[in-house]
């Protein structure tokens, strides 16, 4: 079985708010502000693929390929899919290609994961750490024209197909999942990602990672720079979050329980 | 004229559905156009057949028009019928904007609906206004450390909602012409099947975010244990019990408790954070709590920026206490 994990560098989103800056043209954060690291979600994703490939062991061999789309730095995330024991990494390079959307990180995708042939399954995060968009696992299955399942936390292989563990408003569903099929991976006590050994990352950083680039994937390169302009940023603004806040304080402990009641009935909350 | 049509696929209309109609009313103030709502699956049923139930009416409403979509393969988890049942009712209607509520069931529908029209489309969104005939829409990025504002000048573009960022709707979610839609639906296009529902019930039976008072907790609250206080505290106060991801991601307490960016966003009168260091991706999702009051052991924790009142103190001392004032309060006031 071949199971693909689309991984994405972003900006540590770990960075605390007063390092966070726009660029000149207040498009995107600045550079250089905090270190790149892989998307969360999608360490997720790392991680439900490898315990997948686990347990398996018995039954199938299961070969997990790391992908990313991205500029030849972004070799970095692929390290680290390598350094947690993935079987290979692909980086897809975007350098000289058109701005990086959902459709577009679809459209290549997909011409990856056609090259790859015979692919049983994908995972991406379920939406990046820096845009939130959560939709390029949508549009992959769609352009495949794959089953799509969001938000799953855990995955075992059944006879033509997949059963996956989906949150939903109230809870989790169990869902059967036709093969092939794309899933987009959210966080879950099961699938916290796990962290790499010193001798593999020493490994990881020697591998070597191939890397395609957008003319020997999509033959119409003029028709992916068209997808680009349905929406454009105008502006990225920093909020003002900081509010005043009122110390509660006391001498002892009930003091300060007493004082934090009587400001909240002060206030008509309780 | 601009068309702006909801779409409604949760079998419930709840505040995040009222939301989204709010949110479309207000476009369409903006817009000098129209709302149209449609309802998809088990919704079209339940509210046609028993609008009262819902608190609803057939009678007048702003919307310009109704679709109700039922059939019988529309239940349970089907997203590649409801895809293909909204695609056959846009062969018909043709809305310049198509907005969903922030549910996990429209975050798995509205992309692929947004990829098979070719539509821009955006998760996430917390503002939206008409401009010269463009849609400008605002949705918080970088964990909410940002917000970026975008402008989707070709139309359709696919929206989706996020929770707790627009006042809802009262009074009628149905109204205008009301239409029953025929869609035919191919069996062999379903790929996925339901095969089990696990509710996650809330410690305090109140579900989290319709709670006028939620209680959370973090990191520092250091083990399972520790809720088992904060959700003897939310049940005095008659509220709920909410985390962080930490403490989620560390199985303390189950996933669907988890508040923030990615899990759900509360906007109670009174948030009671407690042991949560504030991480901007925690704190997107209480954007609109009324009072935030924080206790925590570390003075500089990023949750004190946020909150309206704060308490440097562990939370082991502090919560029984205040459980206790909590309780002598409620006695008082039954007396």
């Amino acid at each position: 079985m071949r199971v693909i994990v689309c991984v994405t560098q972003i900006l540590d989103p770990e960075i605390p708010p007063g390092e966070f800056r726009l660029n000149a043209e207040r498009t995107a954060a600045a550079e250089g502000i905090g270190q790149l690291v892989m998307s969360i979600f999608d360490e997720n994703a790392v991680e439900v693929a490898l315990q997948l490939r686990e347990r398996m062991i018995e039954r199938e061999p299961v070969e997990v390929i790391a992908l990313t789309v991205g500029p030849p730095s972004a070799a970095d995330v692929l390290r680290r899919a390598l350094s947690l024991r993935a079987d290979r990494a692909i980086l897809i390079s975007s350098e000289g290609g058109p701005v990086l959307d959902g459709v577009v990180v679809a459209s290549l995708l997909k011409a990856a994961v056609e090259r790859l042939h015979p692919v049983d399954l994908v995972l991406c995060g379920r939406e990046t750490g820096d845009w939130h968009g959560g939709q390029v696992g949508s549009f992959l299955a769609e352009a495949l024209g794959w089953t799509c399942v969001t938000f799953v936390s855990r995955i075992e292989a059944t006879d033509g197909g997949f059963l996956m563990r989906r949150q939903s408003d109230e809870g989790w569903e169990i869902v059967w999942a036709a093969r092939p099929a794309v899933a987009t991976i959210t966080n879950e006590e099961t699938n916290v990602p796990r962290l790499p050994k010193v001798r593999d990352t020493m490994l990881a950083a020697r591998a070597p990672i191939p890397m395609w680039t957008i003319p020997e994937l999509v033959s119409d390169v003029t028709g992916l720079w068209g997808a680009n302009g349905r929406l454009q940023v105008r502006e990225l603004v920093i909020p003002g979050t900081s509010k005043a806040c009122e110390w509660i304080e006391g001498e002892t402990v009930t003091e300060k329980a007493v004082h934090l009641v009587r400001a909240l009935r002060e206030r008509r909350i309780l | 004229m601009r068309v702006i049509l909801v779409v409604l696929p949760t079998p419930e209309v709840g505040r995040s559905e009222r939301e989204a109609i709010g949110a479309a009313r207000a476009l369409a103030t903006a817009f000098a156009g129209e709302v149209n709502v449609a309802l998809v699956g088990p919704a079209a049923e339940s509210v046609a057949e028993r609008p009262e139930r819902a608190g609803l009416t057939l009678e007048a409403s702003a919307n310009a028009r109704t679709f109700f979509i039922a059939h019988p393969m529309l239940r349970g988890y089907a997203p590649e019928l409801y895809v293909s049942a909204l695609e056959q009712l846009l062969a018909t209607v043709r809305p310049d904007v198509i907005l969903f509520p922030g549910r996990t069931i429209a975050l798995e529908i509205a992309p692929r609906l947004a990829y098979r029209l070719g539509a821009a489309m955006v998760t996430d969104v917390i503002g939206l206004q008409a401009e010269d005939g463009a849609v400008v829409i605002t949705k918080p990025v970088y964990g909410g450390k940002a917000h970026a504002m975008l402008v989707a000048s070709r139309p359709p573009v696919v929206v989706c909602v996020r929770p707790r960022a627009f006042d809802p709707i009262e009074g009628e979610i149905v109204g205008g012409d009301t239409t029953w839609v025929e869609v035919a639906l191919d069996p062999s296009l379903e790929r996925t099947r339901l095969l089990e529902r696990i509710q996650e019930e809330s410690a305090t039976g109140t579900a989290l975010e319709e709670a006028q008072i939620v209680v959370s907790g973090g990191r520092g609250i250091g083990g399972p244990e520790g809720f088992r206080l904060l959700e003897e505290l939310a049940r005095w106060l008659g509220g709920a019990v909410g985390a962080s991801r930490a403490a989620c991601d560390a199985g303390w307490v189950p996933a669907s408790w988890q508040i923030g960016q990615t899990g759900k966003k509360v906007a109670p009168d009174l948030y009671l954070a407690v042991g949560i260091s504030g991480a901007s991706q925690h704190v997107v999702g209480i954007s609109r709590a009324k009072c935030i009051v924080a206790i925590n052991t570390d003075p500089h924790a990023p949750i004190f920026k946020v909150a309206d009142l704060g308490i440097v103190e562990a939370y082991e001392n502090i919560i029984p206490v205040l459980i206790e004032e909590v309780k002598r309060l409620r006695v008082a006031g039954k007396a």
